[in-house]
């Protein structure tokens, strides 16, 4: 371990940048140099133009294909090069101007509900300290309680179905089935993700609903438990495909050391198969759960619609309003804060959504560190 | 007698051996040395091979191969890489069971008993005639549990909850057979106070004797090794070495090697397979190393093919 | 280390128990076949069979499938049959019984009219013998005695008919009603499994082959169900949407083929409605988001996999791609709603659509062309920069000639995953319930130039546009209604329509990549 402190560390790479990049400049035949640097450029200015939503965006968006064109013909490594950069950066562009526009978009409703504790007002608080949801009569509050309540009554049930059902046929395909039944079994599953959303709620609005109205004298057709059902049923292909990647990654000289110590198939795949592809596993459902807590097309077609929290609370035979469905229901017809509020429901889902991914990345990276040492 | 000299010694027996033929006229040494016919080992047999075909989809991996391996001895089996040799140990415990193209003929008996019968009891089986593989492979679990693995999915030990609650476990027992396994694999000394230790940690070598010594804690009979050194430097491949030649007092143990300076070391009798899965010789080590009857394994020892 | 006994490769003949406890696994599978058909209700509980109500018979199959299976644990307990159990069933199943015996004891006591306490205690006491009987006694009797009881007390309740056709059950404060008719099939479903797994155990012996065999049993039946509910989806849509995409087909007249619901509007002159301007929709939709996001997924894949270092830059991006494979398609929608409307008009247009769903794609493409990329073997590089050749020119001519196969397949199952999308272009790109088939977007025929800025302009990309999803959750929200003959067949049709251009999508991506493969095996 070296004494020197993080900051000359810092300070080191940066003069070696800077030393890299006087040589690369000086290498480079100005002509080509010139010819990027305009291009990217006039990218940079046609992304600033649209960020301002100026009508001169064309101008530099034409100037950035007229360089880059010439550029291709003339120079074609070092604009590949740059524009395969430019490129790369998009997806961090994205994801920066999602939260930047999304968060913007909610401060007034975060102002609206500003409620305060022990002298301090917080904004937002009021969101989540009382239960009213009502856009249109007085007192008119947005508490986003009873649409999370829901996303989880939703989410927790496609779990309980997605996650056992996920894996166990993640051990199936990745240790089991054969190989003609893996390559008809795998595409099956491809095909079962493909199924759109929409579809699957047009089913369940017009075949579930009322078969569970009828089955349960339910008052309306809508409940937690066949949402959370179906929305399971669309999480499970996730979990099934990440699963098997994580369980066939694991060697298979581990399971032959267990299978030739007189261990059954079923005994190697408990004890050596899935304990070492645990963290994949986990992963894999994670993601299922992220995907089951952003699924919004079959929830709002299936639930009712009330902004209300069920009694009892785990009564799973009412079906009210999801994060995603109160959004796709409210959209277009709320205007002002209410509009705001639905972009708060939009961080709410967002952050969630963005901590299971990043949750997940973290244990597969550990895991696949752990699997490498063992070889 | 130290590695190298063994080395040593054999190298220059063979080359000695080599010259002399490569002196003679290729053709009339075919003639004066006949074709290996049959051996007959000496002991009890505990693994009789009779007329063992094994073919992968359309290639053949092993041609009519019959042995009789005995018991409480070493027997090495050598032969150039996609000879069959790995073929014909796995085999023996049926692990090629696992390759679905793989189609076996012939019989294999343990003790009279055909392992290729229907309903044989796979579990018996591997019980039975334990394996050690080519690159070192513990569980990524403590040394601990490694050991106790197999005792453990057999039922002869139990220290899950209930068994604790129920007061069936016998935690002695355990700690008995962790030790007796790992003592008798060599190990116990070094690994002595980290049982606990993620078997991960441990030396290459010392991986591959946690898995002689897990393999040793179902209590087998026979032993197979599918090249157990390959992958290890030459002080633990002398352990590993000096292993086998003690384990053959108790257990009838198979090496698959690559290495002839192995096998003429450690072995008892020697088994040379060429490539098309044919199994040409097969006689007491010595007198493969020194003075074989096939030609083709004259040739193939003194390194002029393979 | 000497051995006190050596075991038999093989154990005593046991065909015949094997055929016995074979037989109760099919049994098993059957009356788990037949619940589920009366869970869906394509046969009536009461529906006779042989005399018998339904629901008697499934009591009676339920009945001897619980007495065998107690029989086949104390065959092999008395010794009759040669098998290897172990000292216990194990804390897993133990734990299993204990729960659901539990919940007998509580649910079965509440019908009896104890209150909560009661029901807790009676609970509380079930379990516990459960716990016992599945804990203690060897395993052959702790995994068939709970088992069969399990089976037996539900195949007791249908055939005295304390529960069957026209029982019903309040479930006060929950706002619903058990019924007969769906408790008597899930009852069979459940206890069928259970008998299943107890069987399958005894066919193996029990011991470590037996639980081998009981848990493939339930892993068969797991896969076996999502195939089941896979085909059975597909199916189900195809029946009920065929009248309504074949409405008024037709071969011959004065096209080769005459298919007005994919030709037609919905507007008040066709005479049968049709899907045109959503399909046109859909269609531009789908090349302007694949405009966008293939160039730039596969570019930022090229930098990433050949110029980048690993570092910091790799890794912020790495995350923030898979955090946008991860966000919510209706994020996504929330994102187009706040920057791109704006910027497009300030309404509802193709072009926002377009590129909202661009940003969904790019995720997918990239972290699929990545893979393919990094899948070209190092030795290729290796051989090309030998030869002297540039960075870029092995890029070009070896690394992504290489990768195309995994790239295509990639671009493929993700385009056929937005092209079913709703949430994103339900808030960006609108459109009507029933457009006629003058909405039909005409892109390539809009572009207009003009001496202000922006000089060039497409009103046809910026009018809200209808796409076959969207269309159909219009359809939905306006409760299966509108100014055409039969909506229902209509929306039904729709949605065929819709499932038939994803799943085309997903067909030709797995195609591709058995065409690829299979070359490469050559």
């Amino acid at each position: 371990m070296s004494l020197t402190t993080p900051r000359t560390d810092w300070r080191a790479g940066i003069e070696r940048r800077l030393t890299r990049t006087r040589e690369f400049v000086d290498d480079t035949d100005p002509e080509a140099l010139a010819v990027v640097l305009a291009s990217m450029g006039s990218l940079v200015a046609a992304f600033f133009g649209f960020l301002l939503a100026s009508a001169w965006t064309a101008v530099p968006l034409g100037a950035f294909l007229i360089a880059t064109g010439y550029g291709w013909v003339r120079h074609q490594a070092l604009v590949a090069r740059a524009v395969s950069f430019a490129m790369t950066t998009v997806t961090l562009v994205t994801l920066g101007l999602i939260v930047v526009f999304i968060f913007v978009e909610s401060i007034p409703a975060f102002r609206y509900e500003t409620t305060s504790v022990f002298g301090v007002s917080v904004p937002g608080l009021g969101m989540f300290a009382q239960t009213r949801w009502d856009a249109v009569s007085e007192p008119v509050r947005y508490s986003l309680l009873p649409m999370i309540h829901g996303t989880v009554m939703v989410t927790a049930i496609a779990t309980l179905v997605a996650a056992p059902i996920g894996v166990a046929a993640a051990l199936f395909i990745a240790e089991i089935a054969s190989l003609r039944v893996r390559e008809l079994v795998k595409p099956g599953i491809e095909v079962l993700a493909g199924i759109p959303s929409i579809v699957y709620g047009f089913i369940g609005f017009t075949v579930i609903n009322p078969w569970a109205s009828g089955a349960f004298a339910l008052n309306g057709g809508s409940t937690y438990l066949f949402v959370g059902m179906v929305v399971g049923l669309m999480a499970l292909p996730t979990v099934v495909s990440v699963a098997e990647d994580a369980l066939t990654s694991v060697p298979d000289v581990m399971k032959n050391g267990s299978l030739a110590l007189g261990a059954t198939d079923w005994q190697s795949m408990i004890s050596i198969t899935l304990p070492a592809a645990f963290s994949g596993v986990s992963a894999a459902v994670l993601l299922g759960v992220g995907r089951a807590i952003g699924e919004t097309m079959a929830a709002t077609v299936m639930l009712a619609g009330i902004p209300r929290i069920s009694d009892p609370l785990v009564n799973v035979f009412y079906g009210y309003e999801t994060l995603t469905s109160l959004i796709a229901r409210g959209y277009g017809s709320a205007n002002g804060v209410h509009e705001s509020a639905l972009f708060v429901a939009g961080v709410v889902l967002f952050v969630t959504v963005l901590c299971l991914s990043i949750a997940s990345q973290y244990i597969e990276a550990r895991m696949r560190r752990r699997l490498g040492g063992a070889e | 007698m130290s590695q190298t000299d063994a080395e040593a010694v054999t190298t220059t027996a063979n080359r000695t051996d080599g010259e002399a033929v490569s002196t003679t006229a290729g053709e009339t040494v075919e003639e004066t040395r006949p074709e290996w016919t049959s051996y007959e080992a000496g002991g009890e047999t505990k693994l009789a091979v009779e007329n063992l075909d094994v073919h992968y989809g359309d290639d053949h991996a092993l041609t009519d191969v019959s042995m009789d391996i005995p018991e409480q001895s070493v027997t090495a089996l050598i032969g150039p890489s996609g000879c069959g040799k790995s073929t014909f140990l796995r085999c023996l415990n049926r692990m090629n069971d696992r390759i679905r193209a793989a189609n076996v003929d012939g019989t294999v008996e343990l003790d009279g008993e055909d392992v290729y019968q229907d309903g044989v009891d796979l579990v018996e089986l591997r019980k039975r005639v334990g394996m050690v593989f080519q690159s070192p492979n513990p569980f990524p679990k403590s040394i601990r549990e490694n050991v106790s693995y197999g005792p453990r999915k057999h039922g002869d030990i139990d220290t899950g909850l209930l068994a604790r609650l129920t007061g069936r476990a016998e935690p002695g027992r355990e700690e008995a057979l962790v030790e007796r396994s790992l003592e008798r694999a060599a190990l116990w000394e070094e690994v002595r106070d980290r049982l606990d230790d993620n078997a991960l940690g441990l030396s290459g070598g010392q991986q591959q004797r946690l898995c002689i010594a897990r393999c040793l804690a179902v209590d087998p009979e026979v032993i197979l090794m599918d090249e157990p050194a390959s992958a290890l430097d030459p002080i633990a491949t002398s352990k590993i070495e000096d292993l086998i030649e003690d384990l053959a007092q108790d257990y009838t143990v198979v090496v698959v090697t690559h290495s002839m300076q192995q096998a003429a070391r450690v072995s008892d009798q020697t088994a040379v397979f060429l490539t098309g899965g044919e199994l040409v010789e097969y006689d007491d080590t010595e007198k493969i190393f020194e003075n074989p009857e096939s030609q083709r394994v004259e040739d193939y020892i003194s390194g002029k093919f393979g | 280390m000497s051995r006190a006994t050596q075991n038999a490769l093989v154990r005593d003949d046991r065909t015949a128990y094997e055929t016995v406890t074979g037989t109760a696994v099919g049994l098993s599978g059957a009356a788990f076949a037949v619940g589920l058909t009366a869970l869906l209700d394509v046969v009536a509980i009461d529906y006779s069979v042989a005399g018998l109500e339904l629901s008697v018979a499934f009591g009676a199959v339920l009945l001897a499938l619980g007495v065998s299976v107690v029989g086949f644990g104390m065959a092999s307990r008395l010794g009759y049959v040669d098998a290897a159990p172990q000292p216990s069933a194990g804390i897993v199943a133990a734990v299993a019984f204990t729960g659901i015996w539990f919940a007998v004891g509580a649910v079965v006591s509440g019908a009896a009219g104890l209150g909560t306490g009661g029901r807790l205690g009676v609970g509380t006491v079930l379990g516990g013998i459960a716990f016992a009987t599945t804990a203690l006694p060897r395993e052959d009797v702790g995994s068939t005695a709970p088992a069969g009881a399990l089976a037996g007390l539900c195949g007791l309740s249908l055939v005295s008919g304390v529960v069957g056709p026209g029982w019903e059950q309040v479930l006060v404060g929950y706002n619903a009603t058990l019924f007969g008719d769906t408790v008597v099939p899930v009852l069979v479903l459940f206890a069928s499994l259970v008998t299943g797994w107890s069987a399958a155990k005894a066919y193996g012996g029990f011991g470590a082959r037996g639980r081998n065999v009981g848990a493939y049993v339930l892993i068969y039946l797991v896969v076996c169900s999502i195939l089941a509910v896979l085909v059975g989806l597909v199916a189900f849509v195809t029946v009920k949407g065929l009248p309504g995409l074949f409405n008024g087909f037709g071969v011959g007249g004065a096209g080769l083929v005459r298919w007005p619901f994919l030709t037609n509007g919905a507007g008040l002159l066709a005479d049968i409605a049709g899907v045109f301007p959503a399909l046109v929709g859909t269609v531009w939709l789908v090349i302007g988001a694949v405009l966008f996001a293939v160039p730039t997924g596969v570019g930022a894949a090229v930098f990433l996999s050949e110029y980048a270092e690993q570092g910091r830059f790799t890794g912020a991006v790495e995350v923030a791609t898979n955090g946008l494979w991860s966000t919510p398609s209706i994020v996504f929608g929330l994102f187009g709603a706040a920057f791109l409307i704006p910027r497009f008009g300030n309404q509802k247009s193709l072009i926002a659509g377009m590129l909202t769903l661009g940003f969904m794609l790019l995720p997918l493409v990239l972290i699929t062309s990545r893979e393919a990329i990094l899948a070209v073997p190092d030795e290729y590089r290796d051989a090309s920069a030998a030869l002297g050749v540039s960075k870029w020119q092995t890029i070009r001519s070896v690394v992504l000639p290489a990768a195309i196969p995994g790239i295509t397949t990639g671009v493929i199952l993700g385009v056929g995953r937005i092209a079913g999308e709703t949430a994103p272009i339900l808030l960006t790109m609108g459109g009507g319930v029933l457009p006629g088939k003058s909405a039909a977007p005409d892109v390539l025929g809009s572009f207009q130039l003009s001496a202000s800025p922006p000089f060039v302009s497409n009103p046809a990309l910026l009018e809200a546009t209808s796409a076959l999803p969207y269309q159909l959750y219009a359809l939905i929200t306006a409760g299966l209604s509108g100014n055409i003959q039969n909506p229902q067949e209509y929306a039904w049709g729709l949605a065929l329509t819709l499932l038939l251009v994803v799943l085309a999508f997903y067909a030709v991506g797995i195609a591709t990549r058995y065409y690829f493969r299979k070359k490469l095996h050559q």
